[in-house]
């Protein structure tokens, strides 16, 4: 029986069967998608440690840009099947729920 | 305000933001940035040339073209007259009583 809670789209065929040493489709927007990653990372620190305006401004938008690039990219992974998603059980959802809406009396702001 | 300005006569207007100039620390993050693209848009460019799918070839394309106009729009910045922008600024009065040190 199937997994109710999976989310995933049928593996692109393109990839060969058996998987050899070589690089293929799959590994490289892997790659790029961990270089997005990474670069986001690294360019967050350089906004937070620009000095001037036109500085912090021009690294924050290439930050955002490449957000935005790793996102298709991840896009384009869950459409190819590259990436199953599972959701979580109601149950736990409304324990979660019931735990942090519990916290309301430690809310400073009325 | 003059009365303010009278007595504080020796303390110069604040410089209201941080000037236009390429500090020591910016050029530090602009190298490593810069570095990081490069190696970013020649790898992707790589993989685009090898990948078998059309859409996953376009996608490397773009965002390899991508990490290139980054790599052309950081360049800028250093491109940039730091002497210029110093020579505008109010110098500090320990800077200014050097000379007299001398």
């Amino acid at each position: 029986m199937p997994n109710q809670n999976q989310i995933a789209n049928p593996q692109s065929a393109q990839l060969p069967q058996v998987k050899g040493p070589q690089m293929n489709d799959r590994d490289y927007m892997n790659d790029c998608l961990t270089t997005c990653k990474y670069l986001a990372d690294s360019l967050n620190v350089a906004v937070w440690e620009a000095s001037h305006q036109q500085l912090h401004q021009d690294f924050l938008q290439i930050l955002n840009e490449t957000h935005q690039s790793q996102r298709e990219a991840y896009e384009l992974m869950f459409r190819k099947g590259w990436y199953k998603l599972e959701a979580a059980e109601q149950q736990k959802l409304q324990q979660t729920y019931q735990q942090f809406s519990g916290y309301s009396t430690q809310f400073p702001y009325h | 305000m003059p009365t303010i300005m009278s007595s504080a006569p020796f303390t110069q207007a604040p410089i209201p933001e941080p000037p236009r100039v390429i500090t020591t620390k910016d050029l530090s993050y602009l190298k490593d940035a810069l570095s990081w693209e490069l190696d970013a848009f020649k790898k992707l460019h790589s993989f685009a040339q090898q990948a078998t799918d059309p859409e996953v070839k376009q996608c490397l394309d773009k965002v390899g073209r991508m990490h290139q106009q980054h790599y052309q729009k950081l360049l800028t910045h250093l491109q940039h007259n730091n002497t210029a922008v110093m020579a505008a600024i109010p110098q500090t009065q320990s800077q200014q009583q050097q000379p007299q040190m001398q």
